[in-house]
């Protein structure tokens, strides 16, 4: 057993090839958290699918919930040429905490720094929530996990400058724009597919001037949504290669399992070729574009990869400050140890003062029905000693323990307190409370989130 | 002196030109380049000002003078791309050819003939300003048509690096390469027919193996061929760059190569 078990796939293992094939749908991914739930036992778990990776957050650790989830991900992959297995990587205990900060804080992701990942984990974290099993699989270890990862990329983003310049996907694809076509004024963009990333894009694209929006989905409601909040015009999706003759850039990024602008559709579409440049970003995985779409006249296809390979320049900056994040990233994860490690320790304090409170005011008593001639000024002062005497007594002892907690010796010392002071098991009433002064904490931590997205939003709107 | 001054400003501007593409286009670097570029620009117009008003001739006599009245045009041509923003940035290509050119009209001398050519007068004026307009056009699309072949190079290979930053975007540059071509074939047409104009009035026949005379119509079919793969649909830009980019040192070249020929039978500038 762990505090914690990590397990996936990324870009730094594995292909964009590979990684489509373990890209979980939401749907996909409630039924395969509700799987480890019942195949494994496994008390509470996360799973991040993105673009960039796959892994499963899993608590508590151990060899037997990781190797669950690892059949979930084989399973997910299907047939693979030496088994999903050899593109897998695992982070145990603080190693697996501080992978999660880094993940939140872009010290993992594609693009160093990158900000959409924030968002995702926390829709990563909404969606255990809802996995309709119980007790929840996003319970109060995931819960302060989750919520403390996201502190820690708001404090990373905001005290450090890792994400400065241009190296999200929306700003990258914003620069490719602008190199192709100068200025954005009066171009002519088309979302395929409604991905909270193409969102981004289309922003900092619209930012720029673009003249117009068309959206289109599989779903012609949902395209009507989304072009209602973007202020575009929604097409049906079998008008889309038509719609695609006057885009300037296309933003792809749905979830279907094929592509869906093939080299036919498209030189169907174009009719004698393409007469001015086309910018695509396809951001979906599986890819949405056809790789040959490519190679044609005036068409520049990117994919998550290409961004990858093109981003690297623009980190130079960013790569900096990793150090600086990297420190914060290591303070969370020692608070969130400390926190994790007294969750055994504060229900044993509370044991023990309860314990020699009780003691306490049983002698008190019995001492006061002997001082009844005494006026009541000394018989509080009597009470009011008996107090601070026990306050100091009890003092080193709870200070030893939660030093013990926090450098990895709580087990050990709370084994010893039990003993010698003879406490019973921790009652459910206690452990009650304690979840709820953690609720209490997480709800201020959230607060703290809240307060740093709005600020980082407002930056990026300053920008 | 003034020459050399103007040179040497051309000069700083280069240097602060590959300074900028280092930083990858960033921080003031490329306009201070550009306003050096101006400077030098100013300098040379001065330096030239004062050959006419030292020789009562104007500075298309004698090869010097030519190379660096040739070297000015396109250094103003660099000026026109002020309001262009980062298609100011064709400066890199540019401001090179124009050292080049100064620095050999320096080395050669900037005097005139000993003797004036006895075809001086208003339509050798407009005929040689015209031509070197045109020439001027054909170096501007020329160093347009080489950024656009990087920053399509850079696009395909889909890098983002320095080199992709400080290249101006496609569209500008396609359409740098478009106005100059459209100007520089318009200005070098006219010239072609002032000149055969003046020869048929003059000089009743024109010498059609006069190394000029093939070298002009030479720059010419540059022009055509350039203009005229725009036509059609596909990669046009793509092809209007390259045969741009080509044409102006083939010229060059061939100019080389004919000076040595006309040299030889002493009637080549």
């Amino acid at each position: 057993m762990s505090l914690l078990s990590v397990v996936g796939v990324s870009h730094l293992t594995a292909s964009v090839g590979i990684r489509e094939r373990v890209a979980f749908t939401s749907a996909e991914a409630r039924a395969a958290l509700e799987a480890l739930r019942t195949s494994a036992g496994i008390e509470e778990a996360v799973l991040l699918s993105t673009c960039n990776r796959t892994e499963f957050y899993l608590y508590p650790g151990s060899d037997l919930h990781v190797e669950a989830a690892e059949a979930e991900l084989s399973k997910k992959a299907g047939e693979l040429v030496g088994g999903i297995e050899q593109y897998l990587y695992r982070h145990e205990s603080t190693d697996a905490v501080q992978h999660l900060y880094r993940v939140a804080g872009g010290l993992d992701s594609l693009v160093l720094g990158e900000a959409e990942i924030q968002g995702q984990v926390k829709a990563a974290y909404a969606l255990a929530k809802k996995v309709p099993v119980h007790p929840p699989l996003a319970g109060p270890v995931i819960h302060r996990l989750f919520q403390s990862a996201l502190a820690a990329g708001g404090r990373i983003r905001s005290q450090t400058p890792i994400g400065e310049g241009a190296a999200s996907v929306a700003s990258v694809a914003v620069e490719l724009a602008r190199k192709i076509f100068g200025s954005l004024a009066g171009r002519q963009v088309m979302i395929l597919g409604a991905g909270a990333t193409a969102e981004l894009v289309v922003g900092a694209l619209e930012r720029d001037g673009i003249r117009g929006l068309v959206v289109s989905n599989r779903t012609y409601e949902r395209a009507q949504e989304l072009a209602g909040k973007l202020s575009g015009k929604a097409v049906h999706f079998d008008e889309m290669p038509f719609a695609l003759a006057d885009t300037d850039v296309l933003v792809a990024s749905t979830a279907a399992p094929h592509p869906l602008v093939t080299l036919d559709g498209f030189r169907q579409a174009m009719g004698g070729g393409r007469a001015r440049p086309l910018l695509i970003l396809d951001l979906a995985i599986p890819r949405d574009v056809e790789f040959a779409v490519g190679g044609e006249a005036n068409v520049f296809l990117y994919n998550v990869d290409d961004l990858r390979e093109i981003v690297d320049d623009n980190l130079l900056v960013r790569r900096a400050s990793v150090s600086d994040a990297e420190a914060i990233v290591e303070e969370f994860a020692d608070t969130f140890r400390r926190w994790h490690d007294a969750r055994d320790v504060v229900p044993v304090i509370q044991n023990l003062r309860g314990r020699w409170e009780a003691v306490r005011q049983s002698e008190l008593d019995r001492l006061l029905k002997r001082l009844d001639h005494m006026p009541t000024g000394d018989r509080e002062a009597v009470a009011a000693f008996s107090k601070r005497l026990l306050n100091k007594l009890l003092h080193e002892p709870t200070s030893r323990l939660r030093e013990g907690a926090g450098n990895g010796r709580g087990p050990e010392i709370i084994d010893a307190l039990r003993y010698l002071h003879d406490l019973e098991d921790d009652g459910p009433e206690l452990a009650s409370e304690l979840v709820e002064e953690s609720q209490r904490q997480i709800e201020i931590e959230e607060d703290a989130v809240r307060d740093i997205e709005g600020e980082k939003e407002r930056i990026d709107t300053s920008d | 002196m003034t020459h050399v001054v103007a040179l040497l400003l051309y000069i700083g501007s280069l240097i602060l030109w590959f300074r900028s593409l280092l930083a990858g286009g960033r921080g003031r670097g490329t306009a201070i380049a550009f306003g050096l570029a101006a400077a030098g620009v100013a300098v040379h117009a001065f330096a030239l000002a004062s050959f006419t008003a030292e020789y009562g001739r104007l500075p298309f006599e004698g090869l010097g003078p030519s190379l660096s009245t040739l070297a000015l045009v396109i250094g103003v041509g660099l000026l026109a791309t002020i309001g262009l923003g980062e298609g100011r940035r064709v400066g890199i290509v540019l401001i090179p050819v124009v050292i080049a050119l100064e620095s050999v009209a320096i080395s050669l001398g900037l005097q005139p003939f000993s003797q004036a050519l006895d075809f001086q007068g208003a339509w050798f004026g407009l005929h040689v300003t015209l031509a070197f307009v045109g020439l001027g056009g054909l170096a501007v699309a020329f160093a347009s048509g080489i950024l656009y072949l990087v920053q399509l190079n850079e696009l395909n290979l889909k890098r983002m690096g320095r080199l992709f930053r400080f290249t101006p975007p496609l569209t500008t540059l396609d359409r740098l390469v478009r106005v100059a071509l459209v100007t520089g074939f318009t200005t070098f047409t006219l010239a072609l027919a002032l000149g055969w104009l003046w020869t048929i009035s003059f000089r009743q026949s024109l010498d059609q193996a006069n190394p000029k005379v093939i070298w002009s119509v030479m720059i010419w079919g540059v022009f055509a061929v350039a203009l005229g793969v725009r036509a059609g649909g596909g990669l046009k830009e793509r092809r209007s760059a390259l045969a741009s980019a080509i044409g102006f040192p083939v010229i060059v070249i061939v100019y080389l190569g004919l000076r040595v020929v006309g040299s030889a039978r002493g009637f080549f500038l």
